[in-house]
């Protein structure tokens, strides 16, 4: 865990800083929560842990502040010498990649013909991927090709993960390379 | 005292728009889907959950050549402020920052302060109680003095990277307005800085690159006439006479007949305006 | 130019405006007056697919008016190299092209060199066979009046710009080229990219801060993922992919092959075999030539495009698609989901339910039924739900920790790609098929608990570590080829050099010097911060000038010492041999004006693109004619008499590629909730349509729907007495999520860039009309 120094945050001298508390409350479209945040400073008690953002390749950074299992915000990194504790639309909105109603959180199936997803656990999920790898892969893996090693498969292929960690790429890369795959893509062409 | 503003340096920003979701993400504001306005501006103007929208405008000069003007449009925070003298609760009030804040626990939803805002920026919120029954407050861009009060900037000010903004002692700002003035002439010959004496000045400053006009804005805004013999007469005596609560709903229904804003070309909305 | 910033990566633009109050100007060249263009000093308009003409003739008035940087041009590129008598350039051909095959014979395109092999040189440039003197007799053609009639641009805005840009060609004056997507997305991309850095280097612009071309990354890791080899055609690091070839079938004839004598280059045999004991650990020995036959060998086109075709084709049983949506995204993406039913499985990693992963829904206008498809939709969380790095377009890789556990029962793909690794490892333990005995000899190990593998290991496998002490190696100096040292990326060998100390980590914030924060997270390779910084001092090692110094010569120290870690060998002085070499990684030390490697020409050279409403001013060649053109109906062409307008996709500052991530969520669906297409006054009076009118888009792969937004920021191009439309629109929009619209890449066509096969999105023919 990296030590974050919030003292470093860009200050304002305001005479007006000392004045008792004002009732101006923020309300959202939950009233109960909005009353309840209005009791206290938002960020008050917040666990802040920095990242960086995971939109476009500028590499800004950016400060997320956890409470109670909640994102409650996030913001610029004011230490960051990329940003400087500026963001553009996107890098401030990163909160609601965790909140948002979108989010998938279970593993979903479709059966071959169905109309519809079926919620599975992961370990049925793992299995039955495994077993299609496998069954496809052995079906179709070239060892040889006019005298050359080759060995790999043809009628498997992988697409994506420009927006993964080095340390996801670095895996992947392998794990693919690993089986046979040369159709193996990402986007830096879309 | 130490009087604060908001400066904002129109001819600097780049049409972001961190500056409105910033202000969503630190006071906890829902989206508001809103149809095609035929330009990028998502809002024709700002509302009870979208404290600041960023209007686009393209504007041929008089040289004939096109400008694409951006003005991040939130509340003024006027000095002498049409929406506190017309508050019948007391809701509406200045603090020490010299910001204008609504107490949402005073605020009784009638709307006077909707209909006099000379910048149009304040709306009514529809919330439901418990029992599903519904009721309105009024809210506004609050300068985030939350923020201020720990000694932070509002948030849309914190956000901005293009130094298009910032928050400070009043007088600084103004001096600060008066050399980018200086600078962006050659330009930008109808630059002005908008701090409109009608309403005794305003705590968020703007340096604008052609005409208020040009932007939607009020050439010369003041607080409405009728808001003044409202607050300095009619209130007082009405609340003598009639209870607070009596008398703010009778606020509401002379608010609605009397003091109805005739003339609604004072919209704050830019977008689309020259397309 | 081919990039608008202050949309798609605002803060860097954040940059451009404090350079701006230092005396710095902004250009903005775009076929639209954008947000970007909104805060340039100048803006000049150019037809989508002309960018060649346009830096053309930018060479030739820095070459016309003698404002290149002589004495770096002359030390520094190839423009002193002399070129074999043989070549030539005659109607838009150089010499060795075959119709049949359409390509060249590169051997036409060689070097004249002395015995040893090192290429003869006239540092005068006055050899008329001198790569000089043939750039200045190719640009020659690109004269002001043919620039503007074939771009569009008023001549008088092409002239402010190359005043402005030229004018850096001093020293102690720096300019820098911020491209994207508008320029690679062509089918001259690759050439597009070609001619800026050929203007740079004549400018002298490149290896000083403030200069460079500098390609602004669209997603966060699309650096890295290059880096870490998730394109078919290199392994981490840039390590080419071995091919089905005899002269690739031995690692030893690889090596043979792929080795240059010169340059960094000729390090490549450490690189890969460290690469090799990284994978195949024990089972990676001299013996067995490290696990060299394991690597799968293709001898195709493996990339996007050619994927896709091979899919719609029936040739793919299975996809993994990692987080990404081509439904969306794709070229022709209407056949590109057609594709999609033909697989037998897929499987996709997301956080959202994805077009893609959707494809089989009624609501995508197909019937579920008839598709057999097996679907497996695997949640990921987002990445501050876990912990890894990423590397930013400037090569920092820095760290992301972890601030909250993953939503609901959503994972880390570490952790995804490891579970399905080790569960496919695990069926094929007990067999010795060829295919078996592959996967059997990967090496996996990455410890951790339960399913969750240790990131730490990783890291260090990447970072490189001694086989027999596990101590992790300095650098990339360290690594051997005898099979003695692992390293899974060696341009990434140094992140991590002692225990405990991943430099990515790093958050010391503070300007060690010149704007560098060579104590900020870490820079591969090496942590340095400015590419070819050798460059900025003058061949005897003194800086060109005081405000562009980045490192120097230190007679005293005898080394090379600045405000940056050199990218250079630190102890070599300017007088001897290599001193004056500071492109390292090219063969024979000095950057390319001439390209001999390229598929399409030693020169950048003008072609309409794919589809295009006026024939080629410059040749009568129209096309570039060594793109690969896909047969059969997957990919139609239109004409200009039934599609006579241009158009070209871009992004919006609020939405982010094919929109799942942003699309998803409430304020940013919010802000951009519409799709639309930006069209001229004009064209909408033509057209008869009126701002906020529901219009159809057509091409000849499909139509549209979409609001139209009539705007004074796009103008008709005017060009040779001839008045040409353009039409541009975001390619964000799909059917789910918040903000919803149809998808501009259904009117997008399957064809690509000769040399990366980077699919042809930013200008292609289309027609208008109202939609009722």
């Amino acid at each position: 865990m990296v030590e974050i120094n919030l003292n470093r945050r860009q200050f304002l001298k305001l005479s007006g800083a000392t004045a008792a508390t004002l009732a101006i409350v923020e309300l959202g479209f939950n009233e109960k929560e909005a009353y309840a945040s209005s009791k206290e400073f938002k960020i008050a008690k917040s666990t802040v842990t920095p990242t960086i953002c995971c939109y476009c390749g500028v590499g800004c950074g950016i400060l997320v502040h956890t409470k109670d299992n909640a994102v409650v915000y996030t913001e610029g990194d004011p230490d960051h010498p990329v940003n400087e504790g500026k963001l553009c639309s996107k890098g401030t909105t990163i909160r609601q990649l965790y909140t948002t109603e979108k989010r998938l959180t279970k593993p979903l199936y479709r059966a071959p013909g169905s109309s519809k997803w079926e919620e599975k656990e992961w370990d049925w999920m793992y299995d039955r991927i495994a077993k299609r790898v496998k069954e496809t892969r052995d079906a179709s893996f070239v060892d040889k090709e006019d005298g050359i090693i080759v060995n790999k498969t043809e009628r498997i292929a992988s697409l994506g993960g420009a927006a993964l960690d080095n340390e996801e790429t670095y895996l992947l890369s392998k794990m693919m390379r690993g089986l046979g795959i040369v159709y193996l893509e990402h986007q830096a062409r879309i | 005292m130490v009087e604060y503003a908001k400066y904002v340096d129109v001819t600097k920003c780049d049409g972001c728009r961190a500056c409105m979701v910033s202000c969503k993400n630190w006071n906890d504001l829902p989206a508001e889907p809103q149809d095609f306005l035929g330009s990028n501006q998502s809002h024709a103007k700002v509302t009870a959950n979208t404290w600041n929208v960023l209007s686009f405008i393209e504007h041929e000069n008089s040289k004939g050549n096109l400008e694409y003007l951006f003005r991040h449009s939130a509340c003024f925070h006027c000095k002498e402020a049409a929406c506190v003298k017309v508050c019948p609760e007391e809701a509406l009030h200045y603090t020490d920052f010299g910001t204008v804040v609504i107490n949402d626990e005073k605020c009784v939803g009638c709307g006077y302060c909707v209909q006099n805002c000379p910048f149009d920026v304040v709306s009514l919120a529809t919330y439901k109680d418990k029992h599903g029954k519904e009721y309105k407050k009024a809210q506004k861009c609050t300068m985030c003095t939350d923020r201020l009060e720990e000694g932070m900037q509002p948030a849309c000010v914190t956000v901005c990277h293009t130094g298009a903004m910032e928050f400070g002692e009043k007088d600084k700002m103004i001096q600060k307005a008066e050399k980018r003035l200086a600078e962006i002439k050659g330009k930008f010959p109808n630059a002005n800085i908008y701090n409109p004496a009608g309403v005794g000045g305003t705590h968020a400053i703007y340096v604008l690159a052609e005409k208020p006009s040009v932007y939607g804005l009020p050439e010369n805004p003041k607080v409405p006439t009728s808001a003044v013999i409202w607050k300095d007469y009619a209130q007082p005596i009405g609340k003598m006479m009639l209870g607070a609560t009596t008398m703010a709903v009778i606020g509401a229904y002379i608010s609605n007949k009397i003091f109805y804003k005739e003339d609604h070309g004072h919209d704050e909305n830019g977008g689309g305006s020259n397309e | 130019m081919g990039a608008n910033p202050a949309e798609n990566h605002p803060i860097s633009f954040r940059w451009l405006l404090k350079a701006r109050e230092n005396g710095g100007k902004i250009v903005s060249v775009d076929p639209r007056f954008t947000r970007s263009s909104s805060q340039a000093d100048l803006y000049a308009p150019l037809r989508s697919g002309t960018d060649i003409p346009f830096v053309g003739g930018m060479i030739k008035y820095a070459i016309d008016n003698n404002l290149f940087h002589k004495e770096y041009v002359a030390k520094y590129t190839n423009a002193s190299f002399i070129v074999k008598e043989g070549f030539d350039f005659k109607d838009g051909l150089f010499s060795g092209y075959n119709e049949e095959t359409r390509s060249y014979d590169k051997t036409k395109w060689e070097f004249e060199t002395a015995e040893d092999g090192t290429p003869i040189r006239d540092e005068s440039l006055e050899n008329p066979r001198s790569v000089f003197q043939l750039l200045k007799k190719h640009y020659s053609r690109y004269d002001v009046e043919t620039v503007v009639n074939v771009t569009g641009t008023p001549k008088n805005d092409f002239l402010k710009v190359c005043e402005a840009f030229c004018s850096t060609g001093k020293p102690g004056k720096s300019g820098t080229i911020m491209y994207a997507m508008g320029t690679t997305q062509h089918t001259v991309g690759t050439q597009n990219v070609r001619a800026f850095g050929i203007l740079q280097l004549l400018l002298g612009n490149i290896g000083l801060p403030g200069g460079g071309i500098n390609a602004l990354r669209g997603e966060s890791n699309v650096q890295g993922s290059t880096d870490f080899g998730l394109l078919f055609g290199d392994l981490p690091g840039y390590v080419g992919a071995p091919k089905a070839l005899p002269e690739h079938a031995s690692l030893k004839a690889y090596l043979e092959k792929e080795t240059p004598k010169t340059g960094y280059w000729s390090n490549k045999p450490k690189f890969l075999v460290s690469m090799l004991k990284a994978w195949y650990g024990p089972n990676a020995t001299k013996e067995n030539e490290f696990g060299y036959h394991n690597i799968p060998k293709g001898n195709k086109n493996y990339s996007h495009m050619a994927l896709f075709n091979a899919m719609y084709k029936g040739e793919l049983d299975g996809t993994f698609l990692i987080g990404t949506n081509p439904v969306v995204g794709g070229p022709n993406a209407g056949k590109e989901k057609e594709a999609l039913s033909k697989l037998k499985w897929m499987v996709a990693v997301d956080l959202w339910e994805t077009e893609t992963s959707a494809f089989w829904q009624k609501d995508a206008g197909s019937n579920p039924e008839k598709i057999d498809t097996e679907v497996f939709l695997l949640p990921a969380c987002s990445s501050f739900e876990k912990e890894g790095s990423v590397s930013n377009s400037s090569r920092w890789m820095q760290y992301r920790w972890k601030a909250i556990e993953p939503k609901g029962e959503s994972k880390a793909d570490l952790e995804i790609i490891h579970s399905l690794a080790t569960r496919i490892k695990k069926l094929y333990k007990n067999e010795s098929t060829p295919a078996a005995k592959t996967i059997n000899a990967l090496h996996w190990e990455y410890g951790g608990h339960g399913e969750h593998p240790d990131i730490d290991v990783i890291c260090k496998e990447i970072n490189g570590y001694d086989a027999k002490t596990g101590k992790l190696v300095a650098n990339f100096n360290s690594l051997l080829d005898d099979g003695t040292t692992i390293c899974g990326n060696w341009i990434y060998s140094g992140f991590y050099p002692e225990e405990g100390k991943n430099l990515s980590k790093r958050r010391d914030n503070k300007d060690t010097g010149g704007g560098n924060f060579l104590n900020w997270s870490y820079a591969w390779p090496m942590n340095r911060r400015i590419l070819y910084n050798r460059a900025s001092a003058d061949p005897s090692g003194k800086p060109w000038s005081k405000e562009k110094a980045v490192i120097w010569w230190d007679g005293l120290q005898k080394k090379w010492v600045g405000n940056d870690v050199p990218d250079f060998k630190p102890v070599v002085s300017p007088s001897e041999p290599g001193g004056q070499n500071p492109f390292i990684m090219m063969k024979d030390g000095v950057g390319g004006v001439f390209a001999p490697s390229l598929n399409d020409g030693p020169f950048p050279e003008h072609y309409e693109p794919f589809e295009s409403p006026v024939a080629n001013l410059f040749s009568k060649q129209e096309m570039n004619p060594t793109v690969f053109i896909f047969d059969g109906s997957f990919n139609k062409k239109g004409n200009k008499s039934k599609f006579p307008i241009i158009g070209t996709t871009y992004r919006v500052s609020e939405h982010w590629q094919s929109g799942t991530m942003t699309r998803n969520q409430e304020w940013l669906s919010e802000l951009a909730a519409h799709m639309f297409i930006e069209m001229s006054e004009e064209l909408a009076k033509e057209k008869g349509i009126k701002n906020k009118d529901k219009i159809i888009v057509s091409s000849a792969r499909g139509e549209i729907t979409a609001y139209a937004m009539v705007t004074k920021r796009f103008k008709p191009h005017k060009m040779n007495g001839k008045t040409v439309h353009q039409i541009g629109m975001p390619w964000h929009f799909g059917y789910k999520g918040f903000a919803t619209g149809d998808t501009a890449n259904r009117l997008t066509p399957h064809i690509g860039d000769a040399n990366t096969n980077i699919p042809e999105f930013k200008a292609f023919l289309c027609n208008v009309r109202r939609a009722d």
